[in-house]
């Protein structure tokens, strides 16, 4: 089958691979039919993340049809019309219990990698390296999809392929921010960058009946979805006093909850910007915490920031001051899919939760890699690339 | 720095864990006192599981009630003299964690799509053996 592979640090192609099995009993065989760019696959594809092989199949975020069902699973049958959770998660251990599906005990092949770097391993994810199980990703014809029964979602009639796509991966991780961050009626909530991930993190907020949410991007087009689509405000961080500006519009306060949607690769037009790229460059730092540290900073004593961006190592200059003095609550997590799937799907029926916007390349896989650079680049407005095999 | 240098840089660090791992199985030197290894599975267990039944001969294993409702405590401990591994214990128990709780060990994706390299080749050592390696 064609599948997009990463060849090497920044380099891409579409090749051949053999097509994949039933590998437990538990597993399904998925053919996809529309499988997106995630702003992760970005520090994949920049060696941020050096944890890929020559060959690696790429993709986590996908829809698709059921066509193989393994002996145990009892909720999929041939035919079914599935959204996928990114994360891979056992349904039974104690995490899982927990609705902590990322952080599932028994999801991840190769624990020893990241038990070494952070003490403990999350799961595993489609197409994110071998440090989170080396699983074959999503930018393919079919895919094998592990405990089907827990990670699979049958998608109703009402959704369609182009809405509910995105419960696979950006919504769901957006709506956690919010949820986890613990926004309630009346919060201001601020969200760092107006990426899928971000926009659909400030969707959640507003949802939940946040009183102000504001977006806060540079790219003119994103923050025009933003109002358009989500219903918050926006704040370009090249024109305005961030900081100034959130703490105006939250009576003084400063912002109930914080939650950063931009990563590792954080861009800023201030100086620190080269201070943290020659950093990581010289692998002094592995990430650029830019939106961490402005969040810490700008929230309300007592408040909550969420870090929804992907970081692999150290950071410097981390405000701990801040945080203790301020008596902030600080958490993060990768996607706990299994957990929202089946509510955001409701809502995407009701039409509260839409997403199509965000699609705003639609290619064949063969395209992918030029996918990719446009993704990458930002380039003709684009938001997500979404691949058709 | 090239990106080869930069990408060992941080792979080195598990890959010479691994190498460790691997240097202690071959030599036949009397092992250092080792740690006790503990998991947790999430069910309550009366009896030793029979996935761990074997390393039973030669290791000590003890279980306990764990606290709030989390299941059973396995510890294994690993007596002077014993032939076994402290890489063959920590697979053991994480493949036991998941027979008891799900039934089943996940496998990795397959076949292979990737290509060896010799880029790639502490990666694939550490990925070999995913189980057996880590702080457990
Ligand atoms: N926690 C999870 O499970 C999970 C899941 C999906 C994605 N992510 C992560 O979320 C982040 C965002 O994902 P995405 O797909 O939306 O990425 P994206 O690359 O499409 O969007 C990131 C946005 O951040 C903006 N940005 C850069 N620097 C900024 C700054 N200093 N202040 C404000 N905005 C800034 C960029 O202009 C861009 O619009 C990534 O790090 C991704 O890895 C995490
Ligand atoms: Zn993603
Ligand atoms: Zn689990």
């Amino acid at each position: 089958m064609k599948a997009l592979q990463w060849q090497g640090v920044n380099k891409l192609a579409v090749g051949t691979v053999p097509d994949p099995g039933l590998r437990n009993p538990g597993d399904v065989i998925v053919k996809v039919t529309r499988t997106v760019t995630c702003g992760s696959d970005l520090h994949l594809i920049g060696g941020y993340i050096p944890f890929m092989e020559k060959g690696d199949v790429l993709g986590h975020e996908f829809l698709g049809e059921v066509v193989e069902v393994g002996p145990d699973v009892k909720r999929h049958r041939v035919g079914d019309r599935v959204v996928v959770s990114s994360f891979i998660s056992c349904g039974r251990c104690w995490y899982c219990d927990q609705e902590l599906y990322s952080l599932c005990d028994n999801g991840n092949t190769n624990p020893a990698i990241t038990e070494t770097l952070w003490g403990y391993a999350p799961g595993g994810c489609f197409g994110y390296s071998h440090a989170m199980g080396g699983n074959a990703g999503s930018h393919a014809e079919y895919i094998r999809v592990p405990f089907a029964d827990v990670g699979a979602f049958t998608v109703p009639d009402e959704v369609s392929d182009e809405r509910a796509l995105f419960a696979s991966d950006s919504a769901s991780t957006g709506w956690m921010g919010a949820d986890l961050g613990g926004v309630k009626p009346g919060d201001v909530v601020a969200v760092w960058g107006a990426g899928a991930v971000g926009q659909m993190a400030a969707r959640a907020a507003v949802l939940l009946g946040a009183e102000r949410v504001i977006v806060i991007d540079r790219l003119g087009n994103r923050l025009d979805q933003v109002a358009k689509h989500i219903g918050a405000e926006t704040l370009d961080y090249e024109r305005a006093d961030v900081a100034a500006e959130l703490r105006e519009r939250s009576g003084g306060r400063g912002p109930d909850v914080c939650i950063e949607a931009v990563g590792m690769e954080a861009h800023s037009p201030g100086a620190h910007f080269g201070y943290d790229q020659i950093k990581q460059q010289l692998r002094l730092q592995t990430d650029r915490p830019i939106a961490v540290r402005e969040a810490i900073h700008a929230c309300r004593k007592g408040g909550s920031v969420f870090v929804l961006g992907v970081y692999a190592g150290f950071v410097d200059k981390f405000p701990l001051g801040a945080l203790m003095n301020k008596g902030l609550t600080v958490r993060g997590a990768q996607m706990h899919g299994q957990r929202y799937i089946p509510m955001l799907l409701e809502r995407m029926a009701k039409g509260e939760l839409t997403t199509e916007h965000l699609a705003t390349h639609v290619m064949p896989l063969d395209q992918a890699p030029e996918g990719y650079r446009i993704f990458k680049e930002k380039e003709d407005n684009c938001v997500r690339a979404v691949f058709v095999p | 720095m090239g990106r080869t240098a930069r990408a060992l840089l941080i792979v080195a660090p598990i890959a010479a864990g691994t190498a460790v791992v691997a240097a202690k199985r071959r030599s036949g030197r009397s092992p250092s006192p080792r740690r006790t290894h503990v998991v947790t599975v999430h069910r309550p267990l009366s009896e030793i599981p029979g996935s761990l039944e074997e390393l039973a001969k030669s290791v000590e294993i003890s279980l306990a009630p764990a606290p709030g409702d989390r299941g059973t405590e396995i510890s294994v401990r690993i007596p002077e003299g014993s032939p076994v591994t402290d890489a063959e214990v920590r697979r053991a128990l994480r493949e036991t964690r998941s027979l008891v709780e799900v039934g089943d060990v996940l496998l990795p994706s397959g076949p292979p799509t990737t290509e060896k390299t010799p880029l790639n080749r502490p990666l694939r050592t550490a990925t070999e053996h995913g189980r057996e390696g880590g702080l457990l």
